[in-house]
């Protein structure tokens, strides 16, 4: 027992710092004073200046009441401070090495030479900048819709076999498309009325390409039912979802939805006596 | 790297065994530096150990390889090895000059007209043509009212409609089209059991492409004696195997061209094909476009890119160390 | 002055005209590029292609 008690001793190492006696060692204060200690041979078979502490004349660490404080001045006195060269980087003219005749690798002609290498710098720069804006370009056209895809967007309908006064609805694009062939009447009745007033101002001119032909989506705007046609209190259709009314020019007139019955974007083929739409 | 090997191992070659010792000792003796790449004064020794005679003897053996092969088609002194019959890969296809062969070449479109209505008039009666619409001869070899014209007159089913029924309706350009057969069953029913293959694809789907289903629809002879060919079966060379279900079906005068070109066995192939390579690469002429522009461009990208490297490099490449040995002072 | 410091002095010398040139140049190259590249695949395959033949069947 007491043999090992001494062989702990003996190995045992005493701590290197300071420490209370409850054990908590004990950090000096940083000593701002340290200075290196001068020699009489002012340095030049010494061992040279502590190298952590900055030198006085070009900044200094002080303690304020906040704490440190480092201050590095820009400018230094110049009675301070005599600059001693460490480094020889110029070598004396005399002992100038031989430099070698590169006269042979020059270009003949400068300024053209130059011309050339800043033009070949800038052929590249446009080359290849065409070359980015075409991959790029292209790799982006292959997200746009296939042609197959297109091939079907458009929906041809052949209005010689609609009557007047009829409805007619076609699927166009998995929606509803209402197409109507209205009489005269049903013209003068959309035109009369003041659009200003409507919910969705618009006036009947403006929804049709020929007054006689009515193309509009059938998609109730309120919730997205479709609309009944030759029904309603407008002479236009009526939505039985939440009771909204349309009338023969599909606009809004009683109920919730707020906008009129959307154009679709359509066309006509006079030779065929056709619509398409899409 | 190689020099270094080719030295070595002809200083080997050139050295027999003998003289080998007497070399080791003679450098030895003489004091040179060792493991030159030649001590030796002998003219021919340097001929034969220099890298120009093993450069022109290794181009001289790949070269008269090269030429053998290529006039013989098989490797000098190898010999060929078949396990199975020549016939059973079918005759090799001769290079026919299309008019769409070069890298600047577009198809000719008057023959893709033509073509089309060889395939409709003989072809379709038992090839479908399933991946091509309507719409793709459009600008191709049709006008778009030509082409609605042409799918207006076959019955598509579609539906279904507001009843829940399916109806038929007259086709429009986004159809595609119709095929000879309902199904495959049907299609062997019609061809002793056999199958007529789409043509969608066959140029691509076929070694030799367009010059193997050319020689193919013009190849159709007797078979050579000796060779029996099954009842029902055709012969025809370049069929792997020799023996074919179909039969030949151009025969001069088939078709009434519109453009009036005279419709002999040989011109109504070649437009065929040329109509099949179409209908297999639609994408042909935008792609040798293309490639135009792809090869001036980074061709041209190549050689500015290597001028600029070259231009910027001239400082270190051209640059000059001198080394100057330490003085000796202790003398 | 020379050609080409003439040349360097207005494109080369400031670096934001350089690149603006460069970007120009590469938008008036592409145009004129495709041009002539199209005008030659044309030249080269007068006749066979479709635009050359479509006058005979389309009906204006």
């Amino acid at each position: 027992m007491a043999i090992s008690q001494a062989v702990k001793k003996a190995v045992t190492l005493a701590p290197t710092v300071r420490t209370l006696p409850s054990g908590v060692p004990v950090a000096p204060l940083l000593n701002l004073a340290a200075r290196p200690a001068h020699h009489d041979d002012h340095g030049h078979g010494g061992a040279g200046p502590r190298v952590d502490t900055p030198p006085r004349w070009s900044s200094g660490v002080s303690r304020t009441s906040s704490g440190l404080v480092s201050k590095t001045f820009t400018t230094i006195s110049p009675s301070l401070y005599q600059p001693h060269r460490l480094l020889h980087t110029s070598v004396a003219v005399k002992e100038a090495p031989e430099v070698p005749d590169f006269s042979h690798y020059r270009a003949n002609n400068n300024e053209s030479h130059r011309a050339l290498s800043y033009f070949m710098v800038g052929g590249l720069g446009v080359l290849s900048a065409s070359v980015a804006k075409s991959s790029v370009s292209e790799f982006l056209q292959t997200m746009a819709a296939s042609a197959d895809v297109l091939a079907l967007a458009k929906v041809e309908v052949d209005l010689t076999s609609i009557p007047e006064g009829k409805n007619v609805i076609i699927k166009w694009r998995g929606k509803p498309v209402f197409i109507r062939h209205r009489t005269p009447d049903e013209i003068q009745e959309a035109r009369t009325i003041d659009w200003k007033t409507l919910r969705d101002p618009q006036p009947d001119e403006a929804r049709v390409k020929k007054p006689e032909w009515l193309v509009m989506l059938g998609v109730c705007t309120h919730l997205g039912c479709v609309p009944i046609g030759e029904a309603g209190d407008f002479g236009g259709w009526f939505c039985p979802c939440h009771g909204s009314h349309y009338d023969i020019s599909g606009r809004i007139r009683k109920g919730p939805a707020p906008l009129n019955l959307d154009v679709p974007q359509y066309e006509f083929n006079e030779v065929d006596g056709k619509l398409v739409v899409g | 790297m190689l020099s270094r090997l080719s030295a070595g191992a002809l200083k080997r070659a050139a050295s027999v065994g003998p003289t080998r010792a007497s070399t080791l000792i003679s450098s030895s003796r003489s004091g040179s530096v060792r493991f030159a790449s030649t001590n030796s004064s002998a003219a021919f020794e340097n001929l034969a150990n220099s890298r120009a005679t093993l450069a022109g003897l290794s181009l001289f053996t790949a070269g008269s390889i090269a030429w053998y092969t290529h006039l013989y088609g098989t490797f000098p002194f190898v010999g060929e090895v078949h396990a199975g019959h020549l016939s059973d890969e079918g005759l090799h296809p001769a290079s026919y000059p299309w008019p769409h062969s070069g890298i600047l070449d577009t198809f000719d479109h008057a023959s893709i007209r033509r073509g089309y209505q060889v395939y409709r008039e003989v072809c379709a009666a038992c090839h479908s043509l399933d991946r091509i619409a309507w719409r793709n001869l459009v600008g191709v070899s049709h006008t778009a009212d030509e082409a609605r014209v042409m799918a207006e007159e076959v019955e598509y089913t579609d539906g279904p409609n507001a009843e829940g029924e399916m109806f038929q309706r007259p086709g429009k350009l986004a159809d595609y089209m119709p095929p000879p057969y309902p199904n495959e069953e049907a299609a062997r029913a019609g061809n002793a059991g056999a199958l007529p293959p789409d043509l969608s694809l066959i140029v691509k789907a076929r070694h030799g492409a367009a010059d193997y289903v050319f020689s193919l629809l013009t190849g159709y002879m007797d078979p050579p004696a000796g060779v029996e060919i099954r009842e029902g079966m055709n012969y025809n060379p370049y069929f792997p195997g020799g023996a074919i279900s179909m039969a030949r079906v151009l025969f001069d005068g088939l078709v009434e061209y519109e453009d009036g070109t005279p419709a002999t066995t040989s011109q109504m192939a070649k437009d065929v094909v040329t109509f099949l390579s179409w209908a297999a690469e639609p994408e042909h002429d935008e792609r040798k476009k293309y490639g135009i522009k792809a090869v001036i461009l980074f061709s041209s990208l190549t050689l500015i890119s290597l001028y600029i490297k070259r231009f910027k490099w001239t400082s270190i490449k051209n640059r000059k160390i001198f080394y100057n040995p330490p003085v000796d002072k202790t003398h | 002055m020379s050609l080409s410091t003439a040349v360097y002095q207005t494109f080369f010398k400031r670096n934001s005209i350089f690149v603006s040139t460069v970007f120009a140049g590469a938008f008036a190259f592409g145009v004129g590029f495709d041009l002539g590249v199209t005008a030659f695949y044309d030249r080269w395959n007068a006749g066979k292609q479709w635009k050359d033949i479509r006058h005979k069947y389309v009906q204006e």
